[in-house]
């Protein structure tokens, strides 16, 4: 029976596919998958000075870090204007145990700025324990360093009173000061991801192991599954949704003089004309800002791209649906394969762009992949819902108009999202493209892979909205033929 | 058994309440005005083709032939009752669907032929025989706006009627283009309907009907007037009118 054998294959390749991957996120997903950098609150205000910190003298900063080790303390340092001798000792302690310390020359100490303390050796800790930052120093008056000291945060216009208790509060020989230290105490957290990858990992083989083992038995015995359904259809349709594609390619360039070239001139144009604006009329601050430019600009036309083409799938294509009889879902799907074959030619300007600005290039990079099948699928349920909405209602073309005009100012395209204020922060990550956007800078920007979370959002912003699509869908396509 | 109709009805919300904008919706839900006239194009309508089988279908204009063959053909999905069909149909009810203006006779040979069902190797390798049957020779390869009715309406022909379905739903036997080509098309379309394949046939032409099908249902503002073999039904039908 050739179903059973081309169902054989599939399985195959799945579990196959299945095991690349897995190992391939192993690789590149590297120490952001087993930890990731935590650090306490950014540092307060300066508003005060300590006392000179002389020998026989001690500061203690209680504070808790939710990490497994301390790599390192910010602190911002006084020398009174002169060049000082001796040794600062910065060390963390558990009550009267001394965890770790560091020795910082006091000439290398500079007047009002921050001082970066790097431990020799990670601290381990444990996570959530009180601990206290403690600063000693061989000085003598008029020969040694001091802290700066607050309690107040910094905002972007002004600052407020930082919440504090009495343990919070720093002491200068067990004599409570009137704030806390400029400080701030970095480490990592392990991540439980890491820790259990390989048991997921092996656990879902074996679920799909056994998925694959229950279809096939249930062929022999002559019952279908979604998943048999799904493969004889991808075959039954494969070359209607190509001729659909290649027609909707085709019409698109037809009697243009460019043709294909204006699927990788459109986004440089785009990204030119807002770089130029963006850069000299608004100062943008943002390091790298044409790169940053680039993959939201990318990423942004592909979905809006997509999801009016989709809208557009049903209704445009009223003569046939009445007339032939063809799966409903084949028409968006063919719009948004169209657009793929867009985002994936304007892949190439945004690696040209990446490579100019001096971004490597690495087989991390590949991770993109997985943001782009986010993206993808996300533009599939919203133009799916599109599409069933714009057979009903023919408003939905002009609405969607103006919604995909918000949408593009509600994604950090060409602005830092640290201009967001922090209040709206919660509402503004409602965006599913907003993670997905984010998902892709790090990958290209930083060559680092992000971490696990952010894999998860990029998940369930994509595959929550094409769920509800499928679901949408599914519920109108019978009636499509009545009301087109 | 080939097809399979059951108990068929299929109910259309009429035009006149149909709301298409958003407002308009809205405000008909809160004042309570969200009414709809049902109205039944096909009442109950039940009958099975065997395997090799010519099946006719009678019926005065807007007697519910073309909604029955839409049903059947899956293009509509019926209100209540089921439509089972043991194997690939294609429905010749219009030709050249889907052809795209901007894309050339060859071009439009592959979209129309994906449309209709066929697969790649199929249309490869029926691909001459097409352009040979249009008799469009060197035009093929330009874009079909180009073209002249006649001429697309050959292309059409030739791309439908190279199928070998397991059921034929052939709205009226067509003639399309000049007389020369007429005759030809008509050849080829009852040559396709004596094949041994199994066809579903509506035809206004009562002499077609007898000449060529076993059975013949006739229907009548949506509903089975009569079901049984040619002769009588069509004799029964004739009288009526």
């Amino acid at each position: 029976m050739v179903e059973k054998k081309t169902i054989q294959k599939a399985a195959l390749y799945s579990i196959l596919i299945f095991a690349i991957v897995a190992v391939f996120f192993y690789y590149a997903g590297g120490e952001q998958f087993k930890s990731r950098d935590v650090s306490t609150d950014d540092p307060v205000v300066a508003t005060g000075g300590l006392p000179e910190i002389t020998a026989g003298h001690i500061v203690k900063q209680p504070f808790t870090l939710d990490a497994d080790n301390i790599s390192q303390v910010k602190l911002t340092m006084a020398t009174y204007d002169r060049v000082n001798t001796g040794v600062l000792i910065v060390s963390i302690r558990h009550g009267e145990s001394i965890l770790g310390s560091a020795t910082v020359q006091l000439e290398s100490i500079q007047d009002n700025t921050d001082l970066t303390v790097v431990f020799e050796r990670p601290i381990n800790i444990t996570p959530g324990e009180e601990l206290e930052l403690c600063l000693e120093s061989d000085g003598e008056t008029g020969n040694a360093v001091t802290a700066y000291y607050g309690s107040e945060i910094s905002l972007a216009k002004g600052s407020v009173e930082k919440p504090l208790s009495k343990e919070d509060l720093a002491q200068f020989d067990e004599t409570p000061i009137d704030g806390i230290l400029c400080f701030q105490v970095s480490g990592r957290e392990s991540l439980v991801f890491g820790q259990f990858y390989w048991y997921g990992v092996a656990a879902l083989f074996v679920l799909l192991v056994l998925y694959w083992l229950v279809v096939i038995k249930r062929l022999n015995r002559g019952k279908t599954s979604m998943s048999v359904l799904f493969i004889i259809a991808m075959k039954k349709y494969k070359f209607l949704i190509k001729q659909l594609v290649s027609r909707d390619f085709k019409a698109k360039y037809k009697r243009s003089v460019l043709g294909v070239m204006w699927s990788f001139l459109n986004p440089i144009l785009m990204m030119t004309v807002q770089y130029i604006v963006f850069s000299t009329l608004f100062k943008s601050s943002i390091p790298n800002f044409s790169a940053y430019l680039f993959i939201g600009i990318v990423c942004f036309n592909f979905f809006s791209e997509a999801t009016s083409m989709s809208l557009q799938s049903i209704s445009g294509n009223a003569a046939l649906i009445t007339k032939v009889y063809i799966p409903k879902y084949i028409y968006p799907v063919s719009r948004v394969i169209s657009s793929c074959i867009n985002l994936l030619l304007s892949l190439i300007p945004l690696l040209g762009v990446l490579l100019i600005t001096g971004n490597h290039i690495s087989l991390r990079s590949l991770l993109t992949v997985f943001g782009l099948v986010c993206l993808v699928a996300l533009a599939l349920g919203i133009g799916m819902i599109l599409a069933s909405m714009m057979v009903f209602f023919r408003d939905t073309q002009f609405l969607w108009g103006v919604i995909i005009t918000i949408w593009n100012f509600a994604t950090p395209i060409f602005y830092p999202e640290s201009i967001i204020p922090a209040q709206y922060m919660t509402v503004y990550k409602m965006n599913p493209l907003y993670h997905i956007v984010r998902f892709m800078r790090i990958v290209l920007m930083d060559g680092v892979s992000p971490d696990p979370k952010a894999y998860l959002f990029c998940i369930l912003a994509s595959f929550i909205p094409l769920a509800l699509g499928i679901l949408i869908f599914k519920k109108c396509q019978d009636r499509f033929a009545l009301y087109v | 058994m080939m097809l399979d109709v059951k108990n068929v009805s299929i109910a259309f919300r009429l035009s006149a309440d149909r709301v298409t904008s958003l407002k308009e919706y809205a405000l008909r839900a809160v004042t309570g005005k969200l009414r709809y006239k049902e109205f039944l194009a096909l009442k109950d309508i039940s009958f099975s083709v065997k395997k090799g089988e010519t099946f006719g279908i009678i019926g005065k204009n807007g007697a519910g032939k073309s909604t029955l063959l839409k049903v059947v053909s899956g293009i509509l999905k019926p209100t209540t009752g089921s439509v089972c069909a043991n194997g690939s149909i294609v429905p010749m009810l219009e030709l050249g669907a889907g052809f795209d203006m901007d894309l050339t006779g060859r071009e439009n040979i592959y979209l129309n032929g994906a449309i209709l069902g066929y697969e790649e190797a199929f249309l490869n390798s029926k691909y001459d025989e097409i352009v040979d049957f249009s008799e469009l020779g060197q035009f093929i390869d330009e874009p079909i706006r180009n073209y002249s009715s006649g001429m697309m309406a050959r292309l059409a022909f030739s791309i439908a009627a190279v199928v070998q379905p397991d059921i034929l739903i052939v709205d009226e036997i067509l003639g399309v283009g000049d007389s020369d080509f007429q005759k030809k098309s008509k050849d080829r379309m009852l040559e396709l309907m004596g094949g041994g394949t199994t066809v579903l046939f509506v035809s206004h032409s009562i002499e077609q009907i007898q000449e060529m099908c076993s059975r013949v249902l006739w229907i009548d503002h949506g509903k089975v007037v009569m079901l049984g073999g040619a002769e009588k039904v069509c004799t029964a039908y004739l009288s009526n009118q």
